[in-house]
């Protein structure tokens, strides 16, 4: 098992009146909500979280990009593993990922990425992301062309990284005259790529084609299951064996001393995470064609509730969190690795409003108390769990 | 209906429109069509797509109305080559040509309006007359648009009517999947032709002056998606514009007020159609 650990760096302090006044966090929540010096103060907790992180044995440190929400405050996560790759020697710097659905230049994407793959010395990780509903209306960018856009650039970054003359580039979102990357990435071919999955065949299927890793996002267990086979069958039937290590498995991470504590401090951070953080209007997570009309129809007849009207034990009982003692939640993971497969966690510890010092005790367990049982599982070679 | 049956004897049955359809290089478009009389080519708005109306059927009496769904919307097919209002435009020069169209009257309501001003911009000499109902298509930063997009279904009712209590005509019960796929499909091509920019050509402004067409700009005068500023500013800038407003009534227009909708329109297009026969002989 591989543990990444994964930071959103959300903005915790919002006002009282919050759940009564503003429907989201994201795209109207006034920035003037944004306290200078508070925010301040987080990015620079929240940095050194991920820099400890790496002390305490994690494998990989994780960020992300947000737009114009209190949910996630890295509008840029290059410049975040950028701030990382020179306090940070072993672990991989990852950045899950540029939403290069809404970037306007992903020529800027690979030189950046790029450069930081120098930066940490071969240590970086390229996620390539969509991009959430609002952050179309939040940038501008047309949802109806996000499919083309994220598909167009992720072939456009990947030959700018690979070719080694300069070419041409025209795709009908993109058109460049001159590709000629300076600097070249230093991993051969270019740094690991990760995708999130939530449920489209195409993105399965071409997960498995390029050998990237498939990540999951915020769901039921049997649905991330269904997900996760659905790749691995992507995997062997293009007659190549299915490495557990690229199905990373992302779920949020709080770990007490006892189950009763955990409950106690963690039931208010968890609830953050998906009755606020997470409190979107439908038309602002899925603007007209950001879904295709077969994933929509699937959506609709999932019957998957918003996360805000999922309570905080649907929450733990569904697989979308998990809470306790190391004991327990050594367990719950085992259990989840069994029915799910994966090879990679990303958990992500920094859930809502926890307090720096919650975060520091909650990592520590879990480096000292769950790591190490869970260590040996989903490794390549061994034998996947009946199911 | 019983307010307008009366204005013309005999014909105060409305029949129902014929369903049709044009194979078009780039693919198939659903319209409506009905009536007797000169051309009404009528474009829809955001939404109204593969609907006849009360009035379209009040048009119907004295013009024959074609009512094609826009690509993307309603029964016609995607013509995913499409990607802004300048190929609407070429679209329905070709759905124009293809129906025969002599010389028709262009009605196009809120987007279709957008549509329609662009349409006559483009071929002034192809066009009889040019009704615009609550246009969109003009960028004015001093008066924004509303956000349909970003709106839930509730919020959508109380944006496009004066009257919310009329909207069950728009929205009639709570859609089933099919119903919820339809109308995401709808705003997925809206969304296509008119994110970015949202909803305008900021070159239209300086090219409105080409129309030669008689032109009525009419708005509801409570318009709380399109502000009334658009029409105006539309009528400023055509060179042979009348403007007109329909009181106490949203940017539904025609779905919240169809008789008085359907009257100053028919109004203007016999008028309209007047004028040209007389230009027509003194030739």
């Amino acid at each position: 098992m591989k543990f990444v650990f994964f930071h959103l760096m959300p903005y915790p302090y919002l006002p009282d009146d919050f759940d009564e006044k503003h429907p989201s966090p994201s795209l109207t929540f006034p920035n003037k909500f944004f306290d200078r010096e508070l925010g301040n103060r987080l990015y620079h907790r929240y940095l050194d979280e991920l820099e400890y992180a790496e002390k305490l044995g994690f494998d990989g440190i994780a960020v992300n990009e947000h737009h114009q929400s209190a949910y996630g405050l890295m509008p840029s996560p290059n410049l975040m593993a950028a701030a990382l790759a020179r306090r940070t020697e072993r672990a991989q710097i990852m950045v899950l990922g540029n939403a290069i659905g809404v970037r306007g230049n992903p020529l800027r994407v690979a030189e950046e990425i790029a450069m930081l793959d120098h930066l940490s010395s071969g240590r970086v990780v390229s996620g390539f992301v969509r991009g959430i509903g609002w952050e179309y209306f939040a940038q501008s960018v047309n949802p109806t062309r996000s499919r083309d856009r994220f598909n167009e650039a992720h072939d456009l970054i990947i030959k700018a990284w690979t070719s080694d003359e300069p070419f041409q580039w025209v795709s009908p979102n993109y058109e460049y005259r001159y590709v000629n990357l300076w600097p070249r990435p230093v991993q051969e071919p270019h740094p690991p790529i990760y995708i999130p999955g939530a449920g489209s065949t195409e993105t399965m299927q071409f997960v498995a084609e390029h050998g990237y890793t498939y990540m999951s996002v915020y769901a039921p267990t049997p649905l991330v299951r269904r997900w996760f086979d659905g790749h691995r069958q992507a995997v062997e039937e293009l007659g190549m064996e299915h490495d557990p290590g690229k199905s990373a498995f992302s779920v949020p991470i709080y770990v007490a001393e006892t189950d009763e504590k955990a409950h106690r401090e963690g039931r208010q951070h968890i609830e953050w995470l998906f009755h606020r953080g997470l409190k979107q209007s439908f038309p602002q997570v899925y603007p007209p064609g950001y879904m295709s009309p077969g994933s929509m129809r699937g959506l609709l007849m999932s019957g998957m509730k918003p996360y805000t009207e999922t309570s905080y034990e649907e929450l733990l009982a569904g697989g979308y969190a998990v809470v306790g003692s190391p004991e327990t939640v050594a367990a719950r993971l085992s259990e989840l690795q069994a029915q799910l497969g994966f090879g990679q966690l990303i958990g992500l510890f920094s859930i809502g409003d926890i307090t720096a010092e919650e975060m520091n005790r909650s990592m520590e367990l879990f480096a000292s108390g769950v790591m190490p049982a869970l260590r040996p599982l989903g490794v390549a070679g061994t034998v996947p769990a009946a199911s | 209906m019983t307010q307008v049956t009366t204005t013309e004897a005999g014909r105060d049955v409305s029949s129902p429109p014929t369903e049709d359809s044009l194979e078009l290089a780039g693919g198939r478009v659903h319209l409506l069509r009905g009536g007797k009389g000169a051309p009404v080519l009528f474009l829809h708005a955001a939404g109204g797509a593969g609907q006849w109306h009360p009035f379209h059927d009040l048009l119907s009496r004295g013009f024959e109305v074609f009512a094609p769904d826009h690509p993307g919307f309603g029964g016609s097919d995607e013509f995913p080559e499409l990607e802004g209002v300048d190929d609407l435009v070429f679209h329905y020069l070709d759905v124009i040509e293809r129906l025969g169209l002599e010389r028709p009257h262009i009605v196009g309501a809120s987007f279709g309006g957008w549509v329609a001003a662009e349409l006559a911009v483009a071929r002034p000499d192809l066009i009889d007359s040019l009704t615009l109902l609550g246009p969109a298509g003009l960028r004015l930063p001093a008066h924004p648009l509303a956000d349909l997009f970003l709106m839930t279904p509730d919020q959508v009712v109380d944006a496009l009517f004066k009257d919310p209590a009329k909207a069950s005509v728009l929205f009639p019960g709570e859609p089933d999947v099919d119903g919820i796929l339809a109308a995401y499909r709808d705003m997925t091509a809206l969304a296509r032709f008119s994110w970015h920019p949202f909803l305008n050509n900021p070159k239209l402004e300086r090219r409105l002056h080409r129309i030669t067409a008689r032109t009525l700009v009419a708005c509801p005068s409570e318009d709380k998606v399109i502000p009334v500023a658009h029409g105006a500013r539309y009528a400023e800038l055509i060179p042979q514009a009348r403007f007109a407003q329909v009181e106490d009534c949203g940017h539904a227009m025609y779905f919240e007020r169809p008789q008085e909708f359907a009257q100053v329109v028919t109004e203007f297009l016999a008028e309209a159609g007047a004028e040209t026969q007389l230009s027509g002989a003194s030739r």
